[in-house]
Parts: structure tokens; sequence; C-alpha cells
């Protein structure tokens, strides 16, 4: 049985529904536009006319700025997981369905990447693939798609490493040991009867390492290594983080929604794998 | 153990020869970032210096052959000053940072010890229900989440610590304590969240075992059996949680360590690379996996020292 719905449900569903829906049509919400500098009233508090989450030093409005940034941070996250999860799962079933040295070194590389912590490989990631020299200010490639690589790097043997452990629990299982007693090709093992065994609880960790993405990529932006100021999350919070004196809701309010969409990504990861559980404990 | 240790050791030598990999293939002449002043010969000299004139394998034996004699390289100056030992470097950021790490888990764990084992005893309660979910929703906000709340409140607002900056033991305990409240609150926060529900879960878990019930039927008070009898065979997943963080906190703190300009382990390493040092981003990130790779070592031989059962058998862990 899944279990009962809670509050916590409703509300992290309501919650990522209104950011996903947010990311779809931000921009073209009745607001001030998240560029047009208000000057007139720049630094404004809290429900002030029109700026209902007041603005910024620049008297840029602090509401349509979060719901620009979603874009970008959603979009960051959900395509490292993404790719990491096909990359990271792929390598995690194979290490775990031929054993040995395949095993060994693929298992090798997930621990030499897990002993460097995560942000310092991302930042040095990001430091090799972008190309800002005086002559080429902006790089080969485009600063978003050099974020997402670097993320997609760290988070392989995250999930890479989860993905093993869980097929690990599936490749000696009888129906397992039947298809190749009956001469069933590997792959067809591998892909019939271990990945859809894996992806379930591959899913329920997705949700937990896109709030990690968020977290890094926010990181990355304290750092100044993140995306173009003002355009995600992370770096709106981290450009108006000097003001945090003077105009603390322009820092404090992103980290909120940064903080709320960790939170329910963290809930489904939760409730998903609670529901996996259930299914096990019945069979 | 043997085995252990190699398998230690060929990790460190990876993961230096991987970042040697990733460190030449920075963008940018290293020695016109390094030296923007010098004449093309000082540049010369300092690739020869570098081993950037050898290829990768030379490279990267060179400076291992130093690292393990201590000899951690230069962090050279781009104003053509006198440039820094990295050894240096590493002996004014480390006591900190290592400070830092151990405030942290003396903090999170003097917390989330007394909270778990009483939420595992009141389990299912109405108190053990909220307090579950509290922690819960509280591991999930980022640790730069929290600094920035908690400056804002206890150095902006309530100016009762310091904002930034960082103040050494030297000059008066109690300073030094205020200086490091709120990066060490902000990390021990959602430490204490995760540490918390760990031991719950595993104490809720002992609790039902048998020698518990012969214990309380032998008319042993609850307490004593809470604390002799059942925290001891419940640690195991919190002590690896908390020796792992240990490790990951040295140089992974780099954020709280920007936000109150703390100038710790974790900085020092960004800007290396930042600035391309060459041998000083080689050799901190093998301090990082060293440490990594001895905490994870701390917690097997902890394992053993708590467990009996564990010298002779390793189990799943």
């Amino acid at each position: 049985m899944a279990p009962r719905k809670s509050v916590g449900f409703y509300l992290s569903s309501g919650w990522l529904a209104l950011v996903l829906l947010i990311s779809a049509i931000g921009d073209n919400l009745p607001l001030p536009a998240y560029n047009d500098y208000d000057f007139d009233n720049a630094g404004a508090g809290l429900f002030s006319g029109k700026h209902i989450l007041g603005t910024d030093i620049d008297g840029t409005d602090t509401l349509s700025a979060i719901i620009h940034g979603t874009r970008l941070s959603i979009l960051i996250s959900f395509s490292c997981v993404a790719v990491a999860m096909l990359l990271g799962g792929a390598l995690g079933i194979v290490a775990a369905y031929f054993r040995g040295r395949v095993d060994s070194i693929i298992t090798m590389y997930f621990n030499v990447t897990l002993s460097i912590p995560n942000l310092v490989l991302t930042f040095a990631m990001v430091a090799v693939l972008s190309t800002a020299t005086p002559s080429d200010p902006n790089g080969r490639i485009p600063r978003v798609l050099v974020l997402i690589i670097s993320l997609t790097f760290a988070l392989i043997p995250i999930l890479g490493r989860l993905s093993r452990s869980s097929a690990l629990s599936w490749t000696g299982r009888e129906f397992v040991q039947v298809a190749e007693s009956i001469g069933m090709k590997r792959r067809h093992i591998m892909w019939n009867h271990i990945v859809p065994n894996v992806v379930p609880s591959m899913m329920s960790v997705g949700f937990l390492a896109a709030g990690v993405v968020i977290v890094i990529e926010g990181g990355l932006a304290i750092l100044g290594v993140g995306t173009d100021p003002g355009q995600s999350w992370g770096s709106l919070l981290a450009k108006n983080r000097p003001q945090i004196n003077d105009y603390p809701l322009t820092v404090i309010l992103p980290a909120i929604a940064v903080a709320l969409t960790v939170m329910a990504l963290n809930f489904f990861g939760d409730y998903f794998r609670k529901r996996i559980d259930n299914r096990e404990s019945r069979i | 153990m043997a085995l252990a240790l190699a398998k230690a050791v060929t990790v460190l030598v990876l993961a230096t020869f991987g970042i040697a990999l990733l460190v030449r293939l920075l963008p940018g002449d290293p020695a016109e970032t390094l030296l923007p002043y010098g004449t093309p010969a000082e540049h010369e000299v300092l690739r020869r210096e570098l081993g950037l004139d050898r290829n990768i394998f030379v490279y990267y034996l060179r400076w291992l052959g130093d690292f393990v004699r201590g000899d951690f390289g230069y962090f050279y100056n781009a104003g053509g000053s006198e440039s820094t030992k990295v050894t240096t470097l590493v002996g004014n950021v480390l006591p900190r940072s290592a400070l830092i790490m151990l405030y942290t888990m003396i903090l999170s764990l003097l917390i989330s010890i007394p909270v778990g084992v009483s939420l595992a005893y009141k389990a299912d309660s109405k108190y053990d229900k909220f307090t579950s979910n509290f922690l819960f929703a509280v591991s999930a906000v980022p640790n730069f989440v929290i600094a920035l709340v908690l400056m804002y409140l206890l150095a902006v607002k309530f100016q009762i610590f310091p904002a930034i900056g960082y103040t050494p033991m030297s000059d008066g305990l109690f300073e030094h304590l205020k200086s490091v409240f709120l990066p060490v609150a902000s990390l021990s926060i959602g430490l204490v969240a995760t540490q918390t529900r760990l031991l719950r879960t595993d104490m809720i878990a002992t609790l039902k075992e048998d020698f518990v019930t012969m214990a309380s039927s032998k008319g042993l008070t609850d307490r004593f059996i809470l604390w002799r009898h059942a925290f001891r065979p419940s640690s195991f997943t919190l002590m690896t949680s908390a020796a792992l963080n240990m490790g990951a906190l040295i140089g992974g703190a780099v954020i709280i360590e920007a936000i109150f300009a703390l100038d710790g382990f974790g900085l020092l390493l960004v800007s290396s690379i930042n600035s391309r040092q060459y041998l000083a981003i080689q050799s901190l990130v093998a301090l990082v996996t060293v440490f990594y790779v001895l905490f994870n070592a701390i917690v097997d031989i902890f394992y053993a020292v708590v467990d009996p059962r564990v010298r002779s058998h390793r189990g799943a862990a």
C-alpha cells in the first residue's frame, strides 16, 4: 500500500508544480520586467505599490528577478540529473552485472571522483572548460553548458554508485539466474530484467540529485563562477549578497526559493523511496 | 588491512593524477598568467620549474616525488614579488579549517545524540513525529541559505556576532569562539538534522532486539538501557556519517568560508584554481584526498573498536 498522502505531499507537489509553471511562462506574467531598473523605487520593502516583494539597490523587482531565475535553475538542475542518470545509471548497472574487473575499474573511478569534494571538482571543471582569456572573454562554450557539463561530471559517480548498489540486489535473483540458464543474451538480461528494477530507485534518487545540483550551482555562484549575474537563483542571491546589510530581502528571498525547492525535491525523493520499499516488502 | 591500504593509495594516486590532467588542460599559458611582467627567458625558467616542458607523466612523477617529501611547491605572485611556499599557506589555513571542522563535529554530535535517542525512545509519539518532520525539512536547507539567514539575523540585525572574519585563539578564547560561532552553526544545523535522523532509525531497530527486552525484564531503568545497552550498537551509521563529513568539511566548507570571509583551506584551493597555481592545486587537492581517505580508514578501525564482531568479520556496511 502506498503511504498515506500527507500534508507535506500536497505542499511539495504544489510548490514544484508552481515552480515548473513559472519556469515555463514566467517572463510573460504581468509583472515589472526583471531587467527594468525602477530607480525611483530602489530598495523598496515588501508590498510597496507594484513591487510585491520589494526591489533591490537598482530598483529591480525582486519577485520578477526570482521568477526569471527559476527557468535557468530548473533547466540546469534537470538536464544535469537526466544526463548523469543515464550515464551513471548505465555504468552502475554494467559494474553490478559483470562484476570482476569491470566492476573494480568502474568502482575505482567512482571512488576517485568522490574523494574530491564535489564543489571543488565542479569549480576546477568550470575553470578548465571556460576559456575566458583577454582575447576571447566569452570562451568557446556557452556558460550554461559549461556549468551543465561540470555539474554532470560531479553527479555521475554519486548516481552511479547508487545504481550499482541497487542493481547488485537484483543481479543475484532467481529470475536472472533462470534467464542466464536458458541462454538469454546478457544485453537482454540487463535491459529486460535489471534496468526496469533499478529505474524506480534511480527516480527517487534523481529528485534528491536535482536538489543537490541547485545547491552546488548556488555555491558556484557565490564563488563567482555561476551563471551570469541574476540569471539563476544562485547567481541572483550572489549578486545581491554585498547588500545584505541594507536590502536583506533581495538575498533572503531567493535563498528561500532555493530552500523550498530543495525541500520539495527531497520530500518527493523520500516519498518514492518509501513506495519502493513498500512494494519490495510485499514481494 | 593491506588490501585496504593498497586501495586507499590507488585512490590517492589516481585522484592526483586526474587533477594533474585537469590542471594541464587549464586554458591559457601558465607562465604568462603567473608572471605577467616576466621576460620570455623568465617564463622559460618557470615552465621548466613547473615541469610543463615535459609530458604529463614526467610532470606528475616529479610533483609526486616532491609532495611525498613535504615539498608542496610555490604559490606565485602575479606582481612579481617573492613567491610563497604552499606549505606556509597550508600552515596558515589548516589550523582554522581543522578547528572549525572539530567544533562543527562536537556541536552537532552534542545535539544530535541526545535528541536522536529521545526521539527513538518516544518513537511515533506526537513529539517524535513533529521533530522528525521538522528535521527532515531542515536537512534539505542548503548551508549557504542557513548561513545567510543567520548572518542577517545575528550579525546584521542583532549585532551579537561579527559578520565576517576569523580571530585566532591567541587573541582571546571568547573572541575566537565568537568569530567562529556563525560558520560553525551554519555547518552544524544541517548535520544535526541528518545525524539525528540516522541515529533515531538505528536506535528504533535496536530497541526491538531481544537483549533490550531482556534488560528491561531484568528491571533495569529505561535510561540505563538506552545509554548502556542500546546506544553503542546503534551508533554505527551515525559515526560513519560523522567521520565522512569531517573528511568532507576540510575542503568542502568553501561556501561557508567565502560567506564569512574565513580564508580557510577551501578558499585557498579555490583561489589557486582561479590564479592557475599549478603545483599548489595539485598539492592541495592531494591533501584533501588524503583527509578523505584517512577518515574512511578511521571509520573502519572505529567499527572494530565499537563492535568486536567486526574484527573477524567485516559486515556489509
